[in-house]
């Protein structure tokens, strides 16, 4: 066996002996692993998804006395709420399930009495939405157009769109996903680096001529492992649930990897920095908790106030679960993610360089 | 024990280790024979562990130089500690992992496959293989740590307060076990501040305090000198004291496996 062989051997047993030592701790299996499980399965059968109100988008090409006087009619309706724009974008809306239901108003409708039916768009997916929407505006144009001449029995002609229904649970398991990283790169590391270093264990490493920086690269490569398994659990009973996936897994993978690395650094600048496990924890849990409740793990990121969204964008979870729910919900390759892989690679930058300047053997 | 002839395995000279406004060690300078038991005595803060981990390549030396079989520990410290065997003062293992998994880890770390089975049954352990660690008694807990600092059937085995916080029947178990060592051709060098544990053990002790070495030589040859300049205990000698009470009461056999 040569030098290279032996490195190899001792890099290998020191990679299964991490694997081996996180998977016989409990509190660590327990914590990053049962516990975004258990949060899934909680808020996956809660379902926050059952809202009232029916997402309609507007299209006004006539721009007429009538139509526009439509258009308040139907942004009057409770039950609406209503998003305006051109053709086109309703269109990518309909099929992205930003949008249940759009209403387009052609051209010279409402002219000279011409009160031709108009044409609603349906997303396939919100059946049940969309048809209740179609009945609304049916009636609020009979209703517009009761003046009329050569009235048409029908208003509105609703035709499908395909488009993807997107649930809550197409929203929540890429933010757990993104949480785990998070909580695994964080925690695993930055308390069982500690305890190591507290106990002497970590010292008596020292004690063998083999560099503790084997040791090091062997419980980020078991990090790394252990974290794929994670997602590939928490998608496993994602899909259960109802998760569609419309991405490709390679570029999920690579978002998690780097994600991985970025809060592995963190945890490692945490460890290196603490003397024992009761000054890792507040620090952890104040870079964490932040993260946890405003980077969109649980809900959306659009209800925060504008000041608050646009600072914590800036949050390395806010990127990795902008990367993930664009791979799993929209489809989305690696190439059309270049601001987020552009945080990232930032964030990856910060973290590294403040682990090695923060890390302490002893 | 102690080999005239051959080149010593450790050559200290002139050791210095300064912390902050503390001088740790100051001046500290000896030589172990191959085969030998050098012990190190003192009181607690006189530099014992400071001189053993600098000799080890554990720590940095601030000036002097340390020899170990032939290699300048300053200069490859990690040659150094390949040849050697280093049981740490309360160090510990991963608490995860079982005994067999540890001392076959460790083997790797040296680059060596291990016999876990005969290094566990050399300290008596055999029936622990399987157990962590942190199960173990005290005693165990340091047998243990001699068995890992054994994987690479080293040339010095370095035990650091290998007794401290033992009860007398597991003291006197781990002393056999020193001697079967130094039996298998080990060298060992130890540090100790109980005065019968040295006087037990060691071919030759070095005794310090303050940093310093302020005597140095067999444990008879320093009781004989000090008997030379005329010295008498106060109280007659008795033939035997407290501890011989108290394992003629409790027995020798070792508790901890209860």
């Amino acid at each position: 066996m040569g030098p290279f062989g032996i490195r190899l051997g001792v890099f290998w047993a020191l990679f299964v002996a991490s694997v081996r030592m996180f998977v016989r701790n409990r509190a660590a299996v327990f914590f990053s692993l049962f516990l975004p499980l258990i949060i899934m399965l909680i808020f996956g059968v809660l379902n926050f998804e059952g809202g009232t109100t029916i997402q309609l988008g507007l299209v006004d090409d006539a721009d007429t006395e009538m139509s526009r006087s439509l258009v308040s009619a139907i942004a009057e309706v409770e039950s609406f709420e209503v998003t305006t724009g051109d053709s086109d974008e309703m269109q990518a809306d309909l099929k992205s399930g930003d949008l249940e239901i759009a209403l387009v108003i052609p051209a010279g409708w409402g002219h000279g009495g011409d009160v031709q039916p108009l044409t609603a768009f349906a997303a396939s997916g919100a059946r049940q939405d969309a048809q209740v929407g179609a009945l609304i505006l049916n009636s609020i144009v009979f209703r517009f157009a009761a003046g009329s001449i050569d009235l048409p029995a029908v208003m509105v002609v609703v035709k499908q769109v395909a488009a993807r229904d997107l649930g809550y649970i197409d929203f929540l398991v890429p933010g757990i996903v993104g949480m785990t990283v998070m909580q695994l790169g964080l925690f695993s590391v930055a308390f069982g680096f500690v305890q190591l270093k507290r106990t002497g264990a970590l010292r008596r490493l020292f004690a063998t001529p083999t560099s503790p920086v084997y040791f090091l690269g062997a419980q980020v490569a078991s990090r790394l492992i252990i974290a794929s398994f994670q997602v590939a659990i928490l998608f496993g009973v994602g899909i259960w649930f109802g998760l569609q996936m419309f991405g490709d897994y390679a570029s999920l993978a690579v978002i998690v990897l780097l994600g991985s690395v970025i809060f592995l650094a963190v945890g490692f600048a945490i460890a290196g920095w603490a003397k024992n496990e009761d000054q890792a924890a507040p620090v952890a849990n104040l870079v964490s908790l932040p993260m946890m409740f405003l980077s969109g793990v649980f809900f959306p990121r659009d209800a925060m106030p504008d000041f608050l969204a646009s600072v914590t964008g800036y949050m390395p979870l806010t990127y990795v679960n902008e990367a993930l729910r664009a791979i799993v919900n929209d489809g989305a390759g690696l190439a059309s993610l270049g601001p987020q892989l552009l945080g990232m690679g930032v964030w990856a930058v910060i973290t590294f360089v403040l682990a090695v300047r923060l890390f302490r053997w002893e | 024990m102690a080999t005239s002839s051959a080149r010593p395995i450790i050559s200290a000279r002139d050791l210095h280790k300064r912390y902050g406004a503390l001088q740790a060690v100051d001046g500290v300078g000896f030589e172990v024979a191959e085969g030998e038991v050098f012990g190190i005595l003192g009181p607690n803060g006189a530099g014992k562990t400071t001189t053993l981990e600098m000799i080890e390549g554990m720590r940095t030396i601030d000036s002097g130089s340390a020899i170990v079989d032939g290699i300048d520990v300053s200069r490859d410290p990690r040659a150094v500690k390949a040849r050697i065997g280093i049981q740490l003062q309360a160090s510990s293992f991963f608490d995860e992992l079982n005994l067999v998994e540890l001392l076959e880890l460790f083997g790797h770390l040296y680059g060596r496959q291990v016999d876990a089975a005969k290094l566990l049954a050399d300290v008596e352990l055999t029936d622990k293989a399987r157990s962590q660690v942190r199960t173990l008694s005290g005693g165990q807990k340091q047998r243990f740590s001699i068995a890992a600092a054994l994987v690479n059937e080293p040339r010095v085995l370095f035990l650091d307060e290998p007794t401290t916080g033992l009860d007398p029947q597991a003291r006197r178990h781990l002393w056999g076990l020193v001697r079967q060592i130094r039996d298998r051709g080990h060298t060992v060098v130890l540090t100790t501040h109980y005065m019968e544990e040295a006087e037990e053990l060691c071919d030759r002790v070095a005794i310090m305090d303050r940093g310093r070495i302020i005597a140095l030589d067999t444990p008879a040859k320093l009781v004989g000198s000090l008997l030379g300049r005329g010295f008498t205990k106060e109280r007659v000698e008795r033939l035997a004291n407290l501890e011989d009470v108290f394992l003629d009461l409790t027995g020798h056999d070792l508790r901890e496996e209860d």
